[in-house]
C-alpha cells in the first residue's frame, strides 16, 4: 500500500512538472521578439536537391553585394502553399509559380504584383524568347518572368551504338536499324500522379512539327478537337513509336521517366533513341550510371517543312508577391545574364536569357543555341491546358500506351472533358 | 490496479500452452513470425537501398544487392548528414513536437477529466461535438486558420503550429481519454469526495496517476503525428519562415522538383525514423498495459 501510495506521488509530480513546463514554454513563445527584421527576401519554389543548392550559390552575390539574406523554402506542393497564402494573406516576397494558369488568376486578384516599374522591361523583353514574355504577361503587364528553362524534342543516343549522321527526317528515325540494341526506343510513363506526362511531350513535339503553331494554338486553348485530323495524327505518330519500343506497353507504363533512359547504357543495349527534354542528363548520370560523353543528342527532325525549326519547351515561372524595397533588387536581378550564368555554369539548366552564352559542356551549349534560335516555340501545351483538362492528357497516354487500338475511345473521351474544362 | 490485474495476466500465460498444444503452437508461431517478416519488408528494402549507389538502385531490385558480390556506399548518409540545415532542421521537429505533444495530451486530459467526472450544463453535447470535429479534415480548416494567425501576428512563429498541432490533436485525444477515464472505478473518486479533495485534487493525485498508461499510448500517436508531419508545417511556416522548418519538409526536399536524387531519401528516411523509434521502445511497456488494462477491463 504504502509503496504504491508513493508512486502515485511521484507520478503525479511529474505531471505537474511537465503541466508547468507546457506554461512556461508557452509563455515564452508568446513573448518572444518574433519579429524579423526586414532586408530579408523569403523565396519559396519547387527547387529541391541540386536545383536548390543552384538557386543558393545563384543568390550568393546579392546577399554579399547588399548585405540582405534569401530565405528559401523548397516544395513540390508549391500550389497548396501559394494558394492558401493567397486566400489568406500570408505570402512569401518572391515565389516560384505552379503555372500560367495561376500566374493569370492571381494576377487578376491583385495577389501578384506587377513588375514593369521593377525590371528593366525594355532590355527583358529583348533578352528573353517572346514565348516566355508573353506567357509572364497579363493584361498587358509583366507579372511572371522566366529565371530557367528546358528545351523539349531531344532525341537521345549512346554515341558507342549510334555514330551516323543525325537524320534529317523523322522516318529516317523511324527506319534507323535499332541493331545492336533490342528496339528502337525506350520511353517511360511513370510519374507518380503525374504519371503519363512524358507521353504529352511526345503528343505536342508531333502536332508543332506536323500541323504547326495555329493548331497548336488553338488545341491549347481549346478550339481544336482532339478528334480532329491533326490531334489524331499525332498520336498515330506515337503509337508507331510505341510497337517499336524496348519492353513493349507494360514497361513503358511501369518505368519511371526518369530511369526510362537507363536502358541506353546497359550493355548489351536495350534501345537506341530515347526523346527527352534538356533536364534528362541528370538523371542520366545520377540515376543511369552514364558518365559525360556516354550520352549525346540529335534535335527531333521536321516533320512538315512549313513549320521547319519548330520546338516546344518548359521554364519556371516566377513572380513577386510583396513589394518591399530588396524583394525588387532581388527581382531585379534574378533576370540578369549575370545571375542566370551562374545556375547555368552550375549545369542541370538552360537559361531564360538568350545573352547567356557560357554553357559548361557542348550538350548545354547547343540546346541553348537551339532554344535561341527557334524559328518556332511554344510552350508545353499541356501545361498550359486546364488542370482538368491536363490531367486528363496525362491519363489518355498512359491508357493509350496500354491500349493503342483504343484511340477512337480515348480522344472522345478527351473531347468530353475538353468541353466541360474551358468552360469557366 | 496493477494487483487486480497481475493474476488475470498470468492465469491466461499459463492457461494459453494447454489449449495449443505441440505443433498447434508451432503453428501459431510461424504464422506470427511469417506475418511480422512480410510486414517488415519494405522497410527491409528501403534499409538495404540507403546503402547502395544511385544507379543500382535504379537498376535492379534491394535483394539482388544480398548476395555478392557487395557493393555498399555510405555515400547517400553522408551527403544527407552534411546537407545544410539538416541539424538545425532536426531541432525545429523537436521544438515542434514536444510542446504540441505536451499541450495537446495536457488540455486533452483536464477535458476528458471534465467530461468523465464533472457535471455541468450540455456536458454530452459538448462531447459529442468535440469528438464529430474527428471527421473534419484538417486540410479545410488552413485557410481560416491562416487568417486567424495574420489578424493577431503570430503567422509563421513556433507558438502558432503548437496551437495547429493542438486543435488539430485534441478530438481524438479526448475521446481517448475521456474513455479511459470514465472506465476508472467510481469509489475512488466518491471517497477522494467524501474525505474532501477538490476536483483540482482528484484530477492531479487520482484520475492522471490511474491514466498512464493511456497517456503513454496517446502519446505515442501524438508524437509521430507532429513529428511525421509535413503539410501542416509546410502551410503554416513554408511562406515566411523557413528557418522554422521541421526535419520532414527539409526532406522532402532532397528530391529536386523534377522527382529526381530520390536515392538520398532512403537515408533520409532511416535518420528521421531514428527518434520516433526511441520514443515508441520508451513508451512501449506503457504502450502494451494500455492495451491490455483495457481489454482486462472490458
Amino acid at each position: 500500500m504504502g509503496e504504491k501510495g508513493e508512486t502515485h506521488v511521484t507520478r503525479a509530480g511529474i505531471v505537474r512538472l511537465a503541466a508547468v513546463a507546457a506554461a512556461v514554454v508557452l509563455t515564452a513563445a508568446a513573448c518572444a521578439p518574433g519579429q524579423a527584421e526586414k532586408k530579408e527576401v523569403t523565396v519559396i519554389g519547387t527547387w529541391g536537391g541540386s536545383e536548390q543548392e543552384s538557386f543558393l550559390a545563384m543568390v550568393k552575390p546579392w546577399e554579399e553585394r547588399t548585405g540582405n539574406t534569401v530565405k528559401y523554402t523548397g516544395t513540390r506542393d508549391l500550389n497548396a502553399v501559394l494558394s492558401t497564402g493567397v486566400a489568406s494573406g500570408i505570402l512569401p516576397d518572391l515565389a516560384g509559380l505552379p503555372g500560367p494558369g495561376q500566374l493569370v488568376e492571381w494576377a487578376k486578384q491583385g495577389a501578384l504584383k506587377p513588375l514593369d516599374d521593377v525590371l528593366d522591361i525594355a532590355k527583358y523583353k529583348e533578352e528573353t524568347s517572346p514565348a516566355f514574355v508573353d506567357l509572364g504577361t497579363v493584361d498587358g503587364k509583366v507579372y511572371g518572368v522566366f529565371i530557367k528553362s528546358a528545351l523539349k524534342g531531344l532525341i537521345w543516343y549512346n554515341p558507342k551504338h549510334f555514330s551516323g549522321p543525325a537524320p534529317t527526317s523523322w522516318d529516317a528515325v523511324m527506319a534507323t536499324d535499332p541493331a545492336p540494341a533490342q528496339a528502337l526506343w525506350c520511353v517511360g510513363l511513370e510519374s507518380g500522379a503525374a504519371s503519363g506526362w512524358p507521353g504529352t511531350d511526345w503528343i505536342e513535339d508531333f502536332v508543332i512539327r506536323q500541323s504547326g503553331p495555329e493548331v497548336y494554338d488553338n488545341w491549347v486553348a481549346g478550339k481544336q478537337k482532339w478528334t480532329s485530323p491533326e490531334i489524331r495524327a499525332a498520336f498515330e505518330a506515337f503509337g508507331e513509336v510505341v510497337a517499336k519500343t524496348y519492353g513493349g506497353s507494360d514497361t513503358i507504363n511501369s518505368t519511371n521517366f526518369g530511369d526510362a533512359g537507363n536502358p541506353l547504357f546497359t550493355d548489351p543495349p536495350g534501345c537506341k533513341f530515347h526523346h527527352q527534354a534538356s533536364f534528362i542528363t541528370d538523371f542520366f548520370k545520377n540515376q543511369g550510371g552514364a558518365k559525360e560523353g556516354d550520352f549525346d543528342f540529335f534535335p527531333m527532325p521536321d516533320i512538315n517543312p512549313a513549320y521547319a525549326g519548330a520546338f516546344t519547351g518548359a521554364g519556371d515561372l516566377f513572380g513577386m508577391f510583396n513589394d518591399t524595397p530588396a524583394a525588387r533588387d532581388l527581382m531585379k536581378y534574378l533576370v540578369t545574364a549575370e545571375a542566370q550564368q551562374i545556375w547555368v555554369s552550375r549545369g542541370g539548366a538552360l537559361s531564360g536569357n538568350r545573352n547567356v552564352t557560357n554553357y559548361p559542356d557542348d550538350i548545354s551549349k547547343r540546346s541553348a543555341e537551339i532554344l535561341a534560335n527557334a524559328k518556332i516555340f511554344r510552350f508545353d501545351a499541356s501545361d498550359l491546358m486546364p488542370t482538368e483538362m491536363n490531367a486528363a492528357f496525362w491519363k489518355a497516354m498512359v491508357d493509350f500506351v496500354a491500349n493503342p487500338s483504343n484511340l477512337d475511345q480515348i480522344l472522345a473521351d478527351l473531347d468530353t472533358v475538353q468541353a466541360s474544362a474551358y468552360g469557366q | 490496479m496493477t494487483a487486480v490485474s497481475r493474476p488475470l495476466v498470468t492465469a491466461a500465460a499459463v492457461a494459453r500452452p494447454r489449449r495449443l498444444p505441440g505443433p498447434g503452437r508451432w503453428l501459431l508461431h510461424a504464422v506470427v513470425v511469417g506475418l511480422m517478416a512480410l510486414w517488415l519488408v519494405p522497410t527491409l528494402g528501403l534499409f538495404v537501398n540507403s546503402f547502395r549507389p544511385a544507379a543500382d538502385v535504379a537498376r535492379s531490385g534491394w535483394w539482388t544487392a544480398l548476395v555478392p558480390p557487395w557493393d555498399f556506399t555510405l555515400a547517400n548518409y553522408e551527403h544527407v548528414l552534411s546537407r545544410q540545415g539538416l541539424d538545425h532542421a532536426f531541432v525545429n521537429s523537436l521544438f515542434i513536437t514536444i510542446p504540441s505533444t505536451v499541450i495537446t495530451i495536457m488540455v486533452a486530459a483536464f477535458a476528458a477529466y471534465a467530461f468523465a467526472w464533472m457535471q455541468f450544463p450540455f456536458r454530452n453535447l459538448i462531447f459529442v461535438a468535440i469528438v464529430g470535429l474527428l471527421v473534419i479534415p484538417l486540410q479545410s480548416t488552413f485557410i481560416p486558420i491562416l487568417k486567424l494567425f495574420a489578424s493577431t501576428g503570430i503567422a509563421g512563429s513556433f507558438l502558432a503550429i503548437w496551437l495547429a498541432h493542438t486543435g488539430y490533436g485534441l478530438p481524438f485525444a479526448v475521446y481517448l481519454l475521456r474513455n479511459y477515464m470514465g472506465g476508472l472505478p467510481k469509489e475512488v473518486f466518491e471517497s477522494a469526495a467524501i474525505d474532501g479533495a477538490s476536483p483540482t485534487t482528484a484530477f492531479f493525485r487520482l484520475a492522471l496517476p490511474m491514466s498512464v498508461p493511456v497517456l503513454a499510448s496517446l502519446t505515442i500517436f501524438q508524437f509521430l503525428f507532429v513529428w511525421n508531419d509535413l503539410l501542416v508545417a509546410l502551410i503554416y511556416l513554408g511562406a515566411t519562415r523557413p528557418e522554422n522548418l521541421p526535419l520532414t519538409v527539409v526532406v522532402a526536399n532532397l528530391v529536386n522538383s523534377l522527382g529526381g536524387e530520390t536515392h538520398f531519401l532512403t537515408a533520409a528516411a532511416f535518420i528521421t525514423m531514428a527518434l520516433p523509434l526511441v520514443v515508441f521502445l520508451a513508451l512501449q511497456r506503457y504502450f502494451v498495459r494500455g492495451i491490455t488494462g483495457g481489454a482486462v477491463k472490458g
